[in-house]
């Protein structure tokens, strides 16, 4: 069978990403005309031990191609070599080995081989240009370049990886500074499952409080990340010494911002899918947005004001035994699902000096691990606060870690991890 | 209609919508890397097999350890549509099973029922084997 699964006028652009094709595995081989006798292929496989195959070539035309074992076995019995001997090397020739041209793609060459069954990858296969023969390929080769192929667009893609991490912790550097200038005993957990990732924080000092935000959108790797910068550049347009003490107003204003430059609205402002039915089954529509917390903390009054879109505040009071949880809204940030003119509540939080207040995002409490293979938990989470609560900030990140990990075990992580703690 | 099935991988359920016999399930973890398209061809086909419903008791049987958000939305789309479809005369028992120990995923179930109020909601624990 001679396939050539391009035009060849399509070559001529192919070349010009160099692709690799059938020519770079391609072997000289010995080769026979059907003129010739078993016993002259006996001698050729003798003669070259590695050869798995012998293709039979008439007037610069392939054949067929004499497979090493079964050709060896079938000599091997009795008076074969008497019989067959003096006979044309094409009696134990298969006639219909796999035939392609030295401009086939590695790739399309892989599915050619895997269609064939086990015959293309033990016997080989024939090569020619033009229908001309122009030589062999065996099944090592094709994978060995195909490995090559596959750990060099795998390094490829991790670098542009790499680099996009470099980017998204760039962005990060002005809230790190911020934070360590404002907070004396805090910390930030922060965590992409790949390198990069859909979690990310922002902190912002005032003269008078802070403003704080953690969030978590959709997907993780490279599309979270892309919306990571879309959430963070949005609140940093956003943010104003105006709306600093009403963060619910903050996160109506970016739903309204991201719903718009994503496009999850029509031109009546309306959502395009009040379920989001329609859009779960058009994957090019985007549906994008976070669940975040966001909170303005008063430095004079210790008062925190919290409007949450899917996210609670933990709050660890000095004089407490247990952890509250202050609950948010039930509606996520920028979402087709969300109404455009959407309203979160803020909710007024007074802490007291040595208060500590944490804000998580869902990739610890939903982490699969332990011995019952079940979520994290929030249970399991504010009991670890509860025992550490005493420990300075940055030794409860370490205990939490521990825990976290052990727990995690062997288990893949699930999600982006984010945790966000500090003392009053 | 055909039924529906799709085998389960360690990123994704495995869906068995048998709609010959109204039971529907979905097993396993969710966070596949385009939940959207993951599920489209389930949500299609379960969109045209409720368009056809009448009068007719459905059991949905749920059985997740892991969601990621995105699954998350489709599950709310998913059980908007079952909830949608018993306004028209049809009744749907949505089995919720859980680990006993697993708050997180029963807490999801009962936010659900909260929000899908005509589901008949059953929690299942299951107990380590």
């Amino acid at each position: 069978m001679l396939v050539n699964p391009r035009h060849p006028a399509l070559d001529v652009a192919f070349k010009a990403v160099a692709e690799p094709t059938a020519r770079d595995i391609r072997l000289d081989s010995p080769v026979l005309s059907p003129s010739q006798t078993n016993n002259e292929a006996f001698q050729i496989f003798t003669a070259h031990p590695q050869l798995v195959g012998l293709p039979v070539v008439e007037a610069g035309r392939p054949l067929g191609l004499i497979n090493r074992g079964y050709f060896m076995d079938s000599l091997a019995r009795p008076f074969r070599r008497e019989i067959f001997d003096k006979k044309s090397c094409t009696a134990f020739m298969d006639d219909a080995p796999l035939i392609v041209e030295t401009s086939t793609s590695i790739q399309d060459l892989s599915f050619l081989v895997v269609d064939t069954g086990k015959k293309a990858l033990t016997d080989g296969f024939i090569m020619v240009e033009n229908g001309h023969y122009a030589g062999m390929g065996v099944g090592i080769d094709l994978v060995r370049m195909i490995s090559t192929m596959q750990a060099q667009k795998n390094r490829i893609v991790m670098e542009s990886i790499n680099y996009a991490s470099v980017i998204q912790r760039s962005y990060l550097r002005s809230s790190r500074g911020d934070m360590t200038a404002t907070l004396q005993d805090h910390f930030v957990l922060w965590e992409p499952r790949d390198v990069v990732g859909g979690d990310y924080y922002y902190f912002s000092r005032f003269d008078d409080g802070f403003f704080v935000a953690v969030f978590d959108c959709t997907g993780h790797g490279v599309p979270g990340a892309f919306m990571t910068l879309i959430m963070a550049s949005a609140l940093d347009h956003v943010l104003t010494h105006e709306n600093r003490q009403d963060p619910a107003a903050v996160m109506a204003t970016i739903n309204r911002m991201v719903k718009v430059s994503l496009g999850q609205v029509t031109e009546h402002g309306e959502p395009e899918s009040g379920d989001g039915a329609a859009g779960a089954e058009n994957d090019m529509k985007s549906d994008d947005g976070m669940d975040a917390a966001f909170c303005w903390f008063d430095t004079q009054t210790n008062v925190m004001t919290f409007a949450g879109a899917r996210t609670p505040v933990l709050v660890s009071r000095n004089n407490a035994e247990d952890i509250d949880i202050i609950e948010g809204d039930r509606k996520g940030v920028g979402y087709a699902g969300t109404p455009m003119d959407f309203c979160w509540n803020n909710r007024e939080v007074a802490l007291e000096k040595n208060d500590c207040a944490y804000i998580a995002t869902d990739g610890i409490t939903d982490q699969i691990g332990g011995e019952r293979q079940i979520a994290f938990g929030r249970r399991r989470l504010k009991e670890l606060l509860r025992t550490h609560r005493h420990l300075p900030m940055s030794e409860q990140r370490n205990a939490l870690k521990r825990v976290f990990y052990s727990y995690q075990g062997a288990h893949s992580r699930r999600d982006d991890v984010t945790l966000f703690g500090f003392r009053v | 209609m055909d039924d529906f099935y799709v085998p389960a991988t360690a990123t994704s359920p495995e869906i068995d919508f048998r709609f010959s016999s109204n039971t529907l399930g979905i097993r396993g973890e969710s966070y596949p890397e385009n939940a959207t398209a993951f599920y489209g061809d389930a949500l299609r086909q379960l969109r045209l097999y409720l368009a056809l419903l009448d009068a007719t008791h459905v059991e949905i049987n749920v059985e997740l350890k892991y969601f990621n958000s995105s699954s998350t939305k489709i599950l709310y789309t998913l059980f908007g549509m079952l909830n949608d479809c018993i306004s028209k005369g049809n009744d749907v028992t949505l089995n919720w099973f859980h680990d006993e120990e697993d708050e997180t995923i029963l807490e999801f179930g009962e936010e659900l029922y909260e929000d899908f109020g005509q589901l008949n909601f059953r929690a299942i624990a299951v107990s380590a084997a």
